[in-house]
């Protein structure tokens, strides 16, 4: 990081890296502005909106939008909390206990983890239909939770709690759920929240099992909504891409709040994962 | 630090959970029956039989097909309405309304069908109804079906486009014919006008929508496009193909699909040059609905699958743009044109509840069928009475286009949407445009297979 | 567990009470996870490859007259369908994965040293698309590339390099491109973070030893960095690999798997199977296939992450 020395590369490298940087805004900065632009200009090519006004998101509010986000965020951080709380048990009984079919149960995890939830799709929507709870926001975050990456993660954090630590408490007569409480769970701590921004945002953004599990107006996530504006028999772009922004800031803003815990996240659920 | 908390809390009533939950040990069920117990009441209608006396609870999924009374009315407005007067009138029946739409309500309805979660009552058309009805899904209505309402009706045709071998399943309300429709100040400014008849029942010969195409895209109008990317309307680029030279879709006795003919080929290799000379637009992108937003906002000069319920719907997007559609009936080689029509309908899911049931039918009754609300109601549709005792009363009087398009009715082809593999012949009937358009496969080939696939698929089905 | 003395009891039943007792413990500890394991993975999955071998449809149930055996799966492999979307998808992943991979590695490269505010922003920037979400980066490029009125066909025509418009997701040839670059937007983010930490992780005085000894950028690279980073690459590899397979929103939302199935998925046929033609027996055979490729590159991404990565 020391000496900067400009060298003729780099310069090129940088120009590229701001174009391709500018495609990567563009869409973004193009919604933004689309919702906020007068209804009838959302075709045109303005770079900046030649009227601003809320047209757009006052027809978006017809629909129960706000119900939409509503679920969305209920469903992103109920299976968060569910996700986070299942595997982080799971993941320290996997990594720190001796016990009997510890290989098989781990071995079923392992082969299920990266099993898109398509393969199970009718079967799914069969059992959620017997748990009468079909066309219900639960219906979504149950096979999440069900998921087994979380607890593979968990599991190689936990590989990290020094098992000297788990033998003092014990020799002190803390009990199981203590020591998993007081010794464990500060160890596996920034695992938990990598896994919990890693679950956030695959849940919000999970369309499919959303798509299949959820039909009534009023039930829909915010991304299931706005598909339906989009494929709806009366199709207004204006709401439309209202509708897409509404999707958006909530969760884009989060992110550059907390960047920094996000890029940790991200990495530490790669590399300890 | 707060966070940090919440986690720790969290985690410990996790932890207390597990503890305290191992004592039942019951796998699957267990871990579930609390969760569906604190999932948002409302939607957990599941299929627990009510005790008699007690209030009968139905659902009834409603696609847009009733318009509201105001632009400004949400979807479902108008439906709710129709729900509390009967309410009033039925007390012991309670109705849940869910309004769905028509691009992804088909797959909607059949996640449900499959998870046992049905609506009790359905409004939509033959094409799907029938295909339930024929797998067993749905409650006959014979007992809807009296000799007085089919002596009402008077038309054969009609009574069986309700039925799936034999057996009533669709309760109809109103029908209406499918048609083009096209912008008027366009069409004027580009000097199209003068092929278009809008003398009698408007009908017109395929030369002379060739030399109006011609004149349109000379004068740098934007044309209606051959959609083919999903869903429905597929009846619209169908009727707009197979009149142009009077090709058939199937036999007359409806066992076999037959658009594979001289003329289907003839009229599918010219949709193909007008499209290369950019007379006619490539829909291959474009679903109907794109199609018809085209047109309505004033960007294509035409549109292929345009219908009653269509322009109601549109009207506030006309409005907006200044468009002023005139419908017209598909052109034909002989001026005859042959149409497709929709008939709208009720159908009453087999949900394995007699009371449900009976009270399906009391609803569907109530809304075809009540003296103050059955009239209201076609309206609605915008489409005509089946019952001809609501169409003696004139329920368009003074309305000139409603005027015009009943004379359509008398062009209604044989109806085939209610073939085996009905379903699947639309799939390929996209398939094979896309298949023309995109891919430039010779128009013959292209429908051979198609027809080929359509057979097949009836006979699979 | 403190109260009984070790010492004086013997020793091999002692062992077995204790084993006995953890895996009680074990379990209790495992209990929630593997209750909704069992009941939202392991009895679907089971559902599935059993109801495979049905001709389930909705009109005929599981029952033994339905029962095909391997009827399905044989049907699969002469179905043209099915082979056309198994090759996209393999057209797909080939395409992007290497692509997504070079690019990170070069954005990484190019941005791990630079001061804090610009790699945050780089960083932020590619990123976006993940979190903006699926349906809505496919909402606003499909707007982009409307034939009609998109913006792109505005562009590329009012500044004179077409003259017809070209119908970008309505071409055979060109909508899986489409798909492609769109995919591309939404899978870099996540490799360029990693990137970014992997290279920032890179031992510097090795590095500076190397340029001392008068090696060059690419030695340097190839000799040192590189080492370095394999893991991560490989790790990269993997997910971008899983996540092209799962690529279902955008095909859904931007093309119905049209023109002519030329951009038709595994994963969207399959759900098309399901929905809207019926086939659960089909769909669930499609599904089982499926999951037998994801699970190969599953055991790939557990190997990878068990080659010890540490920061």
């Amino acid at each position: 990081m020391g000496k900067k020395k400009i060298t003729p590369y780099a310069v090129i490298s940088m120009i590229l890296l701001v174009l391709v940087a500018l495609v990567f805004i563009f869409p973004f900065y193009r919604i933004m502005t689309g919702a906020f632009n007068d209804p009838t200009n959302v075709w045109k090519a303005e770079l900046f909106p030649s009227k601003l006004t809320m047209q757009n998101f006052v027809r978006l509010f017809k629909q129960p939008a706000w119900k939409w986000l509503y679920n969305s965020v209920f469903i992103a951080l109920v299976s968060m909390i569910l996700v986070c709380g299942t595997a982080s048990l799971a993941g320290y009984a996997l990594a720190k206990k001796r016990f009997f079919g510890q290989k098989i149960v781990f071995t079923l995890f392992i082969c299920a983890m990266a099993l898109p939830k398509q393969v199970v799709l009718v079967p799914l929507v069969r059992i959620m239909s017997t748990f009468g709870i079909y066309d219900n926001v639960w219906a979504v975050i149950l096979p999440t939770v069900g998921w087994p990456f979380g607890v593979f993660l968990m599991k190689q954090f936990s590989e990290t709690i020094p098992t000297e630590m788990l033998e003092a408490a014990r020799i002190d007569g803390a009990g199981e759920l203590r020591t998993f409480w007081s010794v464990v769970f500060p160890v596996v701590k920034p695992g938990v929240g990598a896994l919990a921004i890693f679950t956030f945002i695959n849940t919000w953004n999970d369309y499919f099992l959303q798509l299949v599990m959820l039909t009534s107006t009023e039930n829909l996530t915010i991304a299931l909504g706005i598909a339906r504006l989009q494929s709806a028999d009366v199709i207004e772009y204006g709401p439309l891409i209202a509708g897409a922004a509404l999707a958006a800031i909530p969760i884009v803003t989060i992110f550059i709040c907390f960047q920094k815990y996000f890029t940790q996240g991200i990495t530490m659920g790669a590399v300890k994962g | 630090m707060k966070l940090k908390k919440t986690l720790a809390f969290l985690l410990s009533a996790m932890m207390t959970a597990s503890l305290t939950a191992c004592g039942g040990g019951q796998a699957a069920s267990s871990s579930a029956a609390p969760a569906s117990s604190a999932a948002p009441a409302e939607s957990s209608a599941a299929s627990v039989a009510e005790p008699a006396g007690a209030e009968v609870e139905i659902t009834w999924w409603a696609f847009p097909t009733f318009g509201q009374e105001n632009a400004d009315d949400p979807v479902g407005t108008y439906e709710q309405k129709i729900i509390d007067a009967f309410q009033d009138a039925n007390p012991g029946i309670k109705v849940k309304l869910d309004t769905i739409d028509f691009t992804n309500g088909p797959e909607k309805i059949v996640s449900a069908i499959e998870g046992g979660n049905a609506p009790d009552v359905l409004f939509d058309a033959p094409g799907r109804i029938i295909e339930y009805g024929n797998n067993g899904k749905l409650v006959p209505l014979d007992d809807l079906f009296t000799a007085d309402f089919i002596a009402d009706v008077n038309n054969d045709a009609l009574i069986e486009a309700c039925k799936g071998k034999g057996t009533p399943y669709m309760y109809p309300i109103s029908s209406s014919p499918f048609y083009m429709a096209i912008n008027k100040q366009m069409w004027e400014d580009a000097g199209a006008m003068e092929f278009v008849n809008l003398e009698g029942d408007r009908t017109w010969s395929t030369a002379d929508w060739e030399k109006a195409i011609e004149k349109l895209a000379a004068a740098g109008m934007n044309p209606g496009t051959v959609f083919c990317n999903g869903q429905g309307g597929d009846q619209g680029t169908r009727a707009f193909i197979t009149n142009l030279y009077g090709a058939t879709i199937a036999n007359p006795e409806m066992t076999e699909y037959t658009a594979n003919s001289e003329a289907g080929v003839q009229a599918l290799t010219k949709m193909k040059e007008w499209i290369d000379k950019g007379w006619l637009g490539d829909g291959v992108s474009n679903t109907a609905a794109n199609d018809i937003e085209l047109f309505a906002t004033g960007f294509s000069s035409f549109a292929f699958c345009w219908g009653t319920s269509t322009a109601l719907a549109q009207a506030p997007n006309m409005e907006a743009a200044s468009v002023t559609p005139i419908s017209l009936p598909f052109p034909s080689d002989d001026g005859v044109p042959e149409l497709e029509y929709l008939v709208n309908g009720f159908c009453v899911f087999d949900n394995g509840d007699a009371a449900r049931a009976d009270a399906a039918k009391k609803l569907i009754q109530f809304i075809c069928d009540d003296p103050e609300w059955g009239p209201k109601d076609v309206v609605r549709t915008g489409a005509f009475p089946v019952r001809q005792s609501f169409a003696e009363k004139d329920l368009y009087a003074g309305n000139e286009e409603y005027a015009v398009l009943e004379n359509f009715t008398k062009y209604y082809a044989p109806y085939y949407n209610t073939m085996d593999g009905f379903a699947n012949m639309r799939t390929e009937w996209w398939n094979m445009l896309q298949n023309v358009i995109s891919n430039g496969t010779d128009p013959k080939e292209a429908l051979d297979a198609y027809v080929a696939a359509s057979n097949a698929g009836m006979n699979a089905a | 567990m403190g109260q009984s003395n070790p010492a004086a009891a013997p020793q091999k039943s002692l062992s077995h009470v204790l084993q006995r007792r953890e895996t009680t413990v074990a379990y209790l500890f495992l209990l929630p996870a593997l209750l909704f394991f069992a009941a939202f993975v392991i009895v679907p999955m089971i559902m599935g490859v059993v109801t495979s071998l049905f001709n389930y449809t909705m009109k005929s149930p599981v029952s033994a007259e339905s029962f095909v055996g391997l009827g399905n799966y044989i049907e699969l492999f002469k179905d043209k369908v099915f082979l056309r979307s198994m090759w996209n998808t393999v057209v797909i992943v080939v395409v992007s994965v290497p692509a997504v991979t070079f690019f990170s590695l070069w954005v990484g490269s190019a941005i791990y040293q630079k001061t804090g505010w610009i790699r945050s922003f780089f960083r932020g920037v590619f990123y976006l698309p993940v979190v903006t979400g699926s349906v809505t980066v496919v909402v606003v490029w499909k707007w982009m590339f409307d034939f009609q009125r998109g913006i792109f066909n505005w562009a590329l025509k009012s500044s004179g390099l077409i003259e017809k418009n070209i119908n970008w997701l309505g071409d055979q040839k060109v909508a899986i491109w489409c798909i492609l670059l769109i995919l591309f937007t939404t899978s870099v983010g996540q490799p360029i973070v990693l990137y970014v930490a992997a290279l920032g992780n890179v031992d510097q005085s090795q590095v500076e030893a190397a340029q001392v000894d008068g090696a060059t950028k690419l030695q340097t690279f190839w000799q040192i960095k590189w080492p370095a980073i394999k893991p991560t690459t490989l790790y990269v590899l993997v997910i971008t690999t899983i996540n092209s397979f799962q690529c279902f929103a955008l095909i859904q939302l931007l093309t119905s798997g049209g023109p002519s199935n030329s951009t038709s998925t595994v994963m969207y046929y399959l759900y098309r199977n399901a929905f809207s033609l019926y086939r659960y027996g089909y769909a669930n055979a499609m599904g089982v296939i499926l999951a037998i490729i994801i699970a190969i590159f599953s055991a790939l991404q557990f190997k990878t992450m068990n080659t010890g990565v540490e920061y």
